[in-house]
């Protein structure tokens, strides 16, 4: 396994086979409201990749960015473990906090900054986006603009 | 659960899918990030942002989950959550008492209510976290050994 994790409660397990295609953190509202009022920091997977094992309960909302958001979550301590859009069911945003550390990732992206409160600290050495970020990561290899 | 100290709401506040609400009648005492690992997975990779009440001037309705564990701190806290969403809702300290109820700041209508005033539990901090230079930062909890 590439990433192990669990909830707080520890009744939710992932195991993950492969890297990362980003990692973003995300400040549109509705990530807000389930991360505790700062951002949700995330890792997405390749859905095959990621195995989750353990009873999820899910809520979903029709996000900002179009997308219909389905976010798992741990039914017994409320720890998200993952969303995922609608139209991109192939993909697994991974909330960060479940990683078992040290797992070396961090954010590389930084979304939705619109939404952001007076109080938050962007770190301005990473890509930003006032909103949401073209759907498609880059390839590994290509050059960033 | 109204406490007995509640007597309007000056500040409100809802999980995300709205099946839980909260009303609070009294002015916050204080805010603060909390950096502890158990904050990290409950937010999503990045510390609560918790807005300090008097507990009894807290008032939940709706359906609220718990979760009482033995926190970082060695203090038990219970945490509530919305069981719709997972939206987390509030942690507050069942011992020692009489420590202020911490509000989840994504829980509250207005989040500009009180930015945080410091930041706690710096020590399990990711080496990416940012913090404003302007504010305090102490290694475990409130009052522990403050960080430059």
């Amino acid at each position: 396994m590439t990433y192990t994790g669990r909830c707080l409660c520890g009744k939710v397990t992932l195991a993950i086979s492969g890297e990362p295609l980003t990692t973003r953190q995300c400040w549109c509202r509705q990530c807000q409201q389930i991360a505790c009022g700062g951002p949700t920091h995330n890792a997405i997977f390749k859905t095959a990749d990621v195995t989750v094992t353990g009873d999820l309960a899910a809520s979903a909302w029709d996000a900002a960015s179009g997308n219909v958001l389905t976010a798992s979550f741990c039914p017994a301590c409320g720890t998200h473990i993952h969303g995922q859009p609608s139209a991109r069911p192939h993909l697994l945003v991974v909330r960060l906090g479940v990683l078992d550390e040290p797992h070396g990732l961090k954010p590389e992206v930084v979304i939705w900054t619109d939404d952001a409160p007076d109080w938050a600290l962007i770190d301005p050495a990473l890509e930003q986006w006032p909103q949401q970020a073209p759907p498609a990561p880059p390839p590994p290899d290509s050059v960033k603009a | 659960m109204a406490g007995p100290g509640y007597v309007g709401s000056r500040h409100t506040g809802r999980c995300l899918c709205g099946q839980v609400t909260l009303a609070i009648a009294a002015d916050p005492l204080g805010a603060r990030q909390c950096w502890c690992r158990d904050c990290q997975y409950l937010a999503s990779g990045s510390p609560t942002v918790n807005v300090l009440f008097p507990e009894e001037a807290v008032r939940y309705s709706g359906e609220v989950s718990t979760l009482r564990m033995v926190a970082d701190s060695g203090n038990t806290v219970e945490r509530g959550f919305c069981p719709g969403c997972g939206t987390q809702l509030y942690s507050r300290t069942l011992e020692p008492k009489g420590q202020p109820m911490r509000v989840r700041a994504g829980t509250l209508d207005n989040r500009d209510v009180l930015p945080p005033q410091s930041y706690i539990w710096v020590s399990s901090a990711p080496d990416w976290a940012s913090f404003d230079p302007a504010l305090p930062k102490f290694s475990k909890g409130p009052g522990s050994d403050p960080v430059a």
